[in-house]
């Protein structure tokens, strides 16, 4: 069963509708004994990073969350935001606390003559291999919606990169934290095979 | 690189794809988006006038796009309140159009921007053209003038919280003779955001003279015979032999 980590924030039936489209049971929950069930978790997300932390910690998913992920090394993949809100902190409006799962901090993309947010399709530069990227092919395109990036302490854990003004981080993974800045579940084959081998193979 | 993108408009009336030309209801074109397209973003449209239709019919419309195609979904059409626009993105939307709304109390775009980020706000303009080469924006389906320049408007619209302009040349739409890429330029110069044209593409240099000398971001058709997945595909070929980058 895979749990679609539902804290007011985002599309999450575009996610729901992939899963279930790529054959896996899921549910989009909020309850803590129903994501204690699950065998992976997908933490989703559209905007602000302050807006979400607010969230997760009002409806207590903080630490159900943390001693699945932490403590019992449950597969997460965090999406956009949801991947933002992995890192220790972020400077979207004013300075935030994240969850800390990954040694990182959320940065503002420099405007050097571009629009900003990001939006629309880009590349996802494969840097090391990942299960995440079997069968995706090099120039597979992925979709965008961001202000934000993350930015790790170690560029160890970044696994693909994109492009928009600077190079910023796209998949980053560590142990069994997976986090995607493009929505794979608007990324048409592409982001489906993304997302399927997270499904089969985390 | 980001790409320049390609988006098809679908527009309903009563929860029935409506073709100007053709009024019957062809539903092959809402299968398979995901296997065969290469459009890169869709755009429903609810075009019911008032009282001649059911809500609902548009939503199951909204729904049943959101299970199917995996590529960013706009929905517009009729929103009126913070409600209307909740509704749609509960329906699985990614994006909702506003039109008449941001005209008659254009708070609304701060209001929907602020709630739900500006990313999910899509502020449709229709423009006429009055004769001397001056451009009006146009309310309620093209039938009021509101004085208003497109341009101002436009960039009124983005210092609101809008996300995203669509641009539409009334006199264009249906015309097939190609999108209006004076007024593109003077709005896509105007803001920082993204804009998409509408109305008039009948071929693929169209779209390639919508990029190239329009300066949008996207190139947006209503025509039905861009519709189908081979033609969205030859149309990416055509675009990437002339020079503008997009998705394969």
């Amino acid at each position: 069963m895979i749990a679609i980590v539902d804290y007011g924030l985002g599309n999450l039936k575009s996610v729901y509708a992939a899963v279930k489209r790529l054959g896996f049971e899921a549910m989009v929950t909020r309850d803590h004994a129903a994501l204690e069930q699950a065998d992976k978790l997908i933490l989703p997300g559209v905007g602000a990073f302050g807006d979400g932390m607010n969230n997760l910690a009002a409806f207590g998913l903080r630490e159900v969350l943390s001693r699945m992920v932490i403590g019992e090394k449950k597969p997460i993949l965090g999406i956009c935001l949801g991947a933002q809100l992995f890192a220790g902190e972020s400077f979207e409006f004013g300075r935030h606390k994240g969850l800390g799962w990954i040694p990182a901090s959320v940065v503002r993309l420099p405007e050097q003559g571009l629009p900003v947010p990001h939006v629309g399709w880009n590349d996802l530069f494969q840097k090391k291999s990942s299960i995440l990227f079997d069968g995706v092919e090099k120039e597979d395109l992925f979709y965008y919606v961001h202000s934000f990036y993350l930015r790790p302490d170690d560029s160890g854990i970044v696994f693909g990169e994109s492009e928009y003004g600077v190079r910023f981080s796209a998949v980053i993974q560590q142990d069994n934290i997976y986090a995607t800045q493009f929505h794979p579940e608007k990324s048409q084959l592409a982001g489906l095979k993304l997302l399927d081998n997270f499904l089969k193979k985390s | 690189m980001l790409r320049k993108r390609v988006i098809t408009v679908l527009t309903f009336n009563d929860g029935v794809l409506f073709r100007t030309k053709v009024f019957q209801p062809d539903y092959r074109y809402t299968l398979n988006f995901v296997d065969a397209w290469s459009v890169d973003e869709i755009v429903v449209l609810d075009i019911t006038r008032p009282g001649a239709g059911k809500k609902e019919n548009f939503f199951s419309v909204v729904s049943d796009f959101a299970e199917r195609c995996f590529v960013p979904l706009t929905a517009g059409g009729g929103v009126r309140d913070i409600e209307d626009f909740r509704k749609l993105l509960c329906l699985g939307a990614d994006k909702v159009a506003i039109n008449y709304q941001a005209l008659n109390r254009p708070e609304f775009i701060s209001e929907a921007a602020r709630l739900f980020g500006s990313q999910c706000v899509l502020v449709s303009i229709d423009t006429r053209e009055n004769g001397s080469g001056n451009y009006e924006v146009y309310s309620e389906f093209g039938t009021r003038p509101t004085g208003l320049d497109p341009v101002s408007w436009a960039k009124k619209a983005q210092e609101l919280g809008a996300g995203e302009i669509m641009i539409t040349s009334i006199e264009k739409d249906g015309s097939l003779e190609g999108y209006d890429n004076r007024l593109n330029r003077l709005v896509a110069d105007a803001v920082d955001i993204p804009v998409i044209a509408c109305g008039g593409a009948g071929k693929w240099q169209d779209f390639v003279d919508g990029f190239l000398i329009g300066k949008v971001q996207a190139g947006a058709t209503t025509n039905i015979y861009h519709f189908t997945e081979n033609s969205i595909k030859s149309a990416k070929q055509y675009l990437k032999k002339s020079g503008v980058e997009v998705r394969g």
